[in-house]
């Protein structure tokens, strides 16, 4: 059970996909205007990233090594399948906003990588601690990211039609947030803010950060 | 734990196994969202024929026929529905068609209302795959699609002469421009003799 919760833990913190390992940063710096729309592709990662672990996982050992690859990409890409045709049938605006990043999720190298690096090695118990801490922690850097991107730039925060947050009449939103150079600025901060905290709990244990497990190079998109 | 070897048996079949058992779960899910999918591109479309025909209370979908009568005029261009917009009074009021024309990503449908007499009223361009931030300015620059309104049967080649395009997205923009043009054409060619039959019977 241990076991289960450092794995799980490690995607949330010391691995987290996002701001540790830097990977599957193309979606998460295109689509993080909307807090929904940001909602709604970080809850389509998180899913397609644990089934398809579990299920790479359950199969690992009758999968060849050969043709590993090409069986975690049918794997993966049946499940995004599943997500675009749910999303398209019963939220039409969030797809519409998502567009081209919802079928893009399948050569998200967040997914293809824990596939390769992680389910394919470990036992199905595992590899969904490993699925939910990494696509929790994708889903935490990528809210916050555009929590702070839709406030900042637009100057209040809209979840599904209702308004959550909104910045007084005086304020001025710079557009640049909303644009890319915005994106990159904005993440800078975030990786900062988050390394300092990784820094101070961490630093004390007996091990210190684990080596990154992923063999992947950078995103394939 | 013992992996399975790589023999080309055990390759061609795993993965044979895989894709097949894939299409079966894909298969499933298509069935269960189908009728919804549809059901909301219906919603979608008809708000859509609204937005480039104001005047337009109910919208009536052509027969096929005129359909293919239409694609005799309409070129390489596909036309892929023919509305006929009636107002509030029951009067015909217009006519609405999409096409998809070929952009720089794929096709780029869209939606042209005309009035009574073949005069753009309104462009919707409602579903494309071109490049963000170059093609998608036939989106986000709102005065490139405007520029159509108003364009008419009689002086097509006159506006043809003089338009503005979009620079680093010339395709997306000429795509644009061929939907507008066959329009008119296929109104000239079919649609203006649709005027006066089957109007106003509600």
């Amino acid at each position: 059970m241990n076991e289960w919760i450092g794995v799980f833990k490690r995607g949330l913190s010391l691995d987290n996909p996002l701001v540790v390992l830097m990977i599957g940063l193309c979606p998460t710096l295109a689509v993080s205007t909307k807090l929904d729309g940001t909602f709604f592709l970080a809850l389509s990662v998180l899913f397609v990233l644990t089934t398809s672990s579990v299920l790479i996982s359950l199969l690992r050992s009758a999968i060849p090594e050969l043709v590993r690859i090409p069986v975690f990409i049918v794997v993966i890409a049946s499940f995004v399948t599943i997500v675009d045709l749910s999303l398209q049938a019963y939220l039409p605006d969030i797809y519409r906003f998502l567009g081209v990043w919802i079928p893009l999720i399948v050569v998200n190298c967040i997914i293809l990588g824990r596939a390769e690096a992680f389910a394919y090695h470990n036992p199905p118990r595992l590899a969904l601690a490993d699925g939910l801490g990494m696509g929790l922690g994708f889903a935490g850097a990528i809210l916050l990211l555009a929590a702070v991107r839709e406030l900042i730039g637009s100057g209040q925060i809209v979840f599904l039609e209702t308004t959550l947050i909104e910045l007084p009449q005086w304020y001025r939103a710079p557009g640049v947030v909303m644009l890319f150079p915005g994106a990159f600025i904005v993440f800078g901060f975030i990786i900062a803010a988050i390394s300092a905290i990784n820094r101070r709990l961490y630093s004390r244990t007996t091990h210190p950060v684990p080596a990154c497990t992923i063999t992947e190079g950078g995103d394939v998109r | 734990m013992g992996r399975a070897p790589s023999t080309p048996l055990r390759m061609v079949g795993t993965v044979f196994v895989t894709c097949v058992l894939s299409a079966t779960a894909l298969a499933f899910t298509y069935e269960a969202t189908r009728e919804r999918i549809a059901a909301q591109e219906r919603i979608a479309e008809q708000q859509a024929l609204s937005a480039v025909l104001a005047t337009g209370e109910r919208f009536e979908r052509l027969e096929d026929e005129i359909l293919v009568s239409a694609e005799d005029y309409a070129g390489k261009t596909p036309i892929t529905g023919i509305w006929r917009a009636y107002d509030a009074r029951g009067d015909l009021s217009g006519f609405a068609l999409r096409t998809s024309p070929r952009g720089y990503g794929g096709p780029v449908h869209m939606i042209i209302g005309l009035d009574r007499d073949g005069k753009v009223a309104g462009v919707n361009i409602v579903q494309h795959r071109e490049t963000p931030g170059l093609g998608t300015k036939i989106i986000t620059e709102q005065w490139f699609a405007e520029q159509f309104v108003g364009w008419n049967p009689a002086d097509l080649s006159t506006y043809l002469d003089d338009y503005d395009t979009i620079t680093g997205a010339t395709k997306s923009a000429d795509a644009v421009r061929d939907g507008i043009v066959t329009a008119i054409q296929v109104y000239d060619g079919v649609l203006r003799g649709l005027r006066d039959d089957g109007g106003g019977d509600l």
